[in-house]
């Protein structure tokens, strides 16, 4: 159905995609999986003639049905192009929001696909969009097409993309990261639909992930992507089985899975088969205490005379953390989590309840390594900072020059960072080095606890397998608490020792990680845990 | 000055080009401060309206004196009042957009109003009015036109720290217990310079502009300082009989603000 022969595009002289050969059947998913940069969105851009026009095809081609589509050397054209495109192949994008167009009704912008490609009248349009739109699993098809995209949640934006994607019932539908930017329980409606899609129309599917778990529940052929080349390709579960390649083989790795049996730092600490949660042997030092927690959130912002609002966004909220022990917070977005957190961490004002430090004050590592370093200061002033405030909060913590400089350089040795990089700056440092420092500005002033937002999902899963490791080393080397949030069970799952879920600012379930997982107690636990 | 150089962007024909004519600029404003081939007010009477020639560069004026020596001490005077004029208020503004943009609340929207109002009206009649209240001489006129252009650096600045008072980078300072005004002036302040830096410069020509329109009006420096502004009021009479006495000056502000915008655009591209 689809060929690519011996592709190469390079932009500015640097080849981005080296020979890659791909086939594609009728009916078939193949999933293209990589870490970010490996040159796997740039080779489904280029297959789509969506690439920009900086970058240039040095070698190979592209055949779609055994028509040359496009050639090395020649420019693309522009007509042949037009007509394939929406018609014979379609693409979802990563990014539902900013893939439909703002100020025009949804219903339209899926109309105008029929409008282009075909010369049907007005009421057959709008016969096949509402027809479509049910078929995607959108109930109430009627009214999604009157609504505007910031009207519609974050799964149905993604529907409303599959519908207009296969609407004129292309050949091959092109999926980028299509459920990278949902929510766990959404994803795996997503996933099924492209599924059951795909069954039913019996197209061809190029299902574009970093997620190898994903790939392996969908695909029916994965090829892996490093550097631009396709180093392994193959059936699903061949690969998955045996890897040939080393490169696979530690990508399979370094994914969390549940087959893999986590190593609990604090294993010994809990008492097996406790009905709820275990009981405690007598050394488990409690080092955070959150009683009775409720968080209000102020609407209407900072404005002098903005009408203000006061909503309770996480209601009586009681556990403990101990000393040694990593709590695993999940839930979808907008349950609370993050208010939860700011709360322990006294950054939230509005609460109720209580919540008592056993320790120093509990630190923070954010999501994104990009934003969570100052850029204007180097890595060795950004590791002493801490010490420096400390010190002025407290003269009796405050150090010298020296002994701060020296902390400095043994915390940049524990994150597993050389000394040549005390001197540099975030920009020159790469994502996973930026997450070490942050993790070292965080332990710096040995905190018992630490908060930990989504600590490895904007990493590559290389990179969130060391950080992970890491993370876990100075657990043990410290005796570390953390309180883990994340939307990925399977990180939870390695990371830590009790789980607590929460919906709609609730805290639903609270258990040993085990437990947990084999016999939830509510149906959402169920659902959530299930993916 | 060592963090343009870390950042690492490209030389490029904006800043040479730029550099040389702000440098020729500033190199003629320098020296006219300790040295100028004619005294400014030295008066010859045989020497009325002589067109440029190499005795006298730019020519005479209606009194017979150099203008090449005037439109140098002019420059240095017009240099040294922009400079003065977007230190006072890139200061100013600094304090009050960091204060107004990273508390925000009753002290924010006070200032900003104020702002409003100030730049609600056309800057130079503002000018004008702080001049005729406050009385002509130099630090008048700099204080006023440093009044002047202190909302337009207040928003930049307050608007560069709203966007950053709530970056991750600074939650976790907030975290750490680092105190307000170490977060405010060590923790945002440098990350702002890339953003600020090219308002300051824009903001010195439009000073420079700004002190020779108030000249020209005769409420800026008074004779007998040489003022550029002041000689274009002056050259008015004389357009078709000595146009070079007009042209002196009026190029040299081109050349000096028309230089300044090409180093600036050059940084701005660096960036």
């Amino acid at each position: 159905m689809v060929r690519i022969e011996n592709l190469s595009v390079a932009f500015d002289g640097t080849e981005v995609v080296k020979n890659v050969n791909l086939e594609l059947a009728d009916g078939e998913i193949l999933g293209v999986v990589g870490e970010s940069g490996s040159g796997k969105s740039v080779t489904a851009l280029t297959l789509m003639g969506l690439v920009a026009d900086t970058a240039q095809m040095t070698s190979g081609r592209i055949l779609f049905d055994n028509i040359v589509l496009r050639e090395a050397g020649r420019e693309p054209d522009q007509e042949l192009y037009r007509r394939y495109q929406g018609a014979e192949m379609s693409m979802v994008f990563q990014e539902p929001m900013t893939s439909l167009n703002p100020t025009q009704r949804v219903g339209r912008q899926v109309e105008e696909m029929l409008r282009l490609h075909t010369d049907f009248t007005k009421e057959k349009i709008r016969e096949r969009v509402l027809e479509t739109f049910v078929s995607v699993g959108l109930r109430d098809a009627e009214k999604v097409c009157e609504s505007y995209p910031h009207q519609l949640s974050g799964g149905m934006r993604q529907r409303v993309m599959i519908a207009m994607a296969i609407i004129l019932h292309p050949d091959l539908v092109v999926a980028d990261e299509p459920t990278t930017a949902l929510d766990v329980t959404v994803q795996n409606q997503i996933i099924q639909l492209l599924r059951e899609i795909n069954k039913r129309e019996q197209n061809a599917m190029l299902f574009i992930t970093h997620d190898l778990n994903l790939a392996r529940r969908i695909c029916h052929r994965i090829a892996v992507m490093k550097d631009g080349c396709v180093v392994e390709q193959g059936k699903t579960e061949d690969i998955f089985r045996s890897p040939r390649r080393e490169y696979t083989r530690k990508l399979i790795e370094a994914v969390p899975s549940r087959l893999q049996r986590r190593v609990s730092v604090m294993s010994g600490r809990f008492l097996t088969g406790g009905a709820a949660g275990g009981e405690l042997r007598q050394e488990a030092v409690p080092i955070l205490q959150v009683r009775n927690l409720s968080v209000f959130y102020r609407e209407g912002g900072n404005s002098l005379f903005a009408k203000r609002r006061r909503h309770c966004v996480v209601e009586g909220a009681d556990f403990t953390i101990y000393r040694g022990e990593s709590l695993g917070l999940v839930g979808e977005s907008g349950c609370g989590k993050t208010s939860l957190s700011k709360a322990i961490l006294g950054m939230n004002e509005d609460i109720s309840g209580s919540v008592i430090h056993e320790s120093v004050r509990p630190q923070m590592i954010f999501q994104d390594p990009y934003s969570s370093l100052n850029p204007a200061k180097t890595i060795g002033w950004l590791l002493q900072e801490p010490l420096r405030a400390a010190g002025v909060l407290d003269p009796s913590l405050a150090m010298t020059k020296g002994d701060m400089e020296a902390a400095a350089y043994d915390m940049l040795r524990r994150v597993g960072m050389e000394e040549k990089y005390f001197h540099r700056k975030p920009s020159q440092l790469s994502g996973g080095q930026r997450q070490r420092v942050s993790i070292g500005q965080a332990l710096i002033t040995r905190p018992g606890l630490i908060v930990a937002d989504e600590p490895v999902s904007a990493l590559d899963v290389t990179i969130q397998a060391q950080i992970m490791e890491l993370m876990q080393g100075l657990q043990q080397e410290l005796q570390l608490s953390f309180l883990f949030i994340s939307h990925d069970i399977n990180v939870v799952y390695k990371m830590c020792d009790r789980i607590m879920v929460m919906k709609e600012g609730k805290i639903i379930e609270i258990g040993e990680t085990e437990d947990l997982f084999e016999h939830p107690a509510q149906e959402y636990t169920r659902q959530l845990l299930e993916l | 000055m060592r963090s343009k150089k870390q950042s690492g962007g490209k030389w490029n024909k904006y800043l040479t080009a730029g550099l040389i004519m702000t440098g020729l600029a500033l190199l003629l404003g320098v020296v006219g401060f300790f040295w100028t081939p004619y005294s400014i007010t030295a008066m010859s009477a045989g020497e009325r309206f002589d067109p440029p020639s190499l005795r006298h560069l730019f020519g005479t004026d209606n009194f017979g004196r150099d203008i090449f020596s005037r439109v140098m001490k002019g420059l240095g005077t017009t240099v040294v009042i922009g400079s003065l004029v977007v230190l006072f208020s890139a200061c100013a503004g600094i304090l009050l957009g960091a204060l107004t943009g990273y508390f925000g609340g009753l002290l924010d929207e006070a200032v900003m109003r104020i702002t409003d109002a100030v730049n609600g009206f056309p800057s130079i009649l503002l000018g004008l009015v702080l001049i005729s209240i406050l009385g002509n001489g130099r630090q008048n006129v700099i204080l006023a036109l440093g009044i002047v252009f202190v909302p337009s650096y207040v928003r930049i600045v307050r608007s560069e720290f709203i966007r950053l008072r709530d970056a991750d980078y600074i939650r976790r300072a907030r975290l750490m217990g680092v105190k307000r005004l170490r977060i405010l002036f060590v923790h945002i302040l440098p990350n702002i310079f890339s953003v600020f830096w090219v308002s300051v410069m824009i903001g010195f020509n439009n000073a420079i502009l700004a002190e020779s329109g108030m000249s020209y009006l005769g409420i800026g420096v008074q004779p007998p300082d040489a003022s550029l502004g002041k000689m274009l009021s002056d050259a008015q009479g004389y357009l078709q009989s000595a146009p070079w006495y007009a042209l002196a000056p009026g190029l040299t502000i081109v050349w000096l603000v028309l230089g300044f915008s090409l180093f600036s655009e050059g940084v701005r591209k660096r960036q």
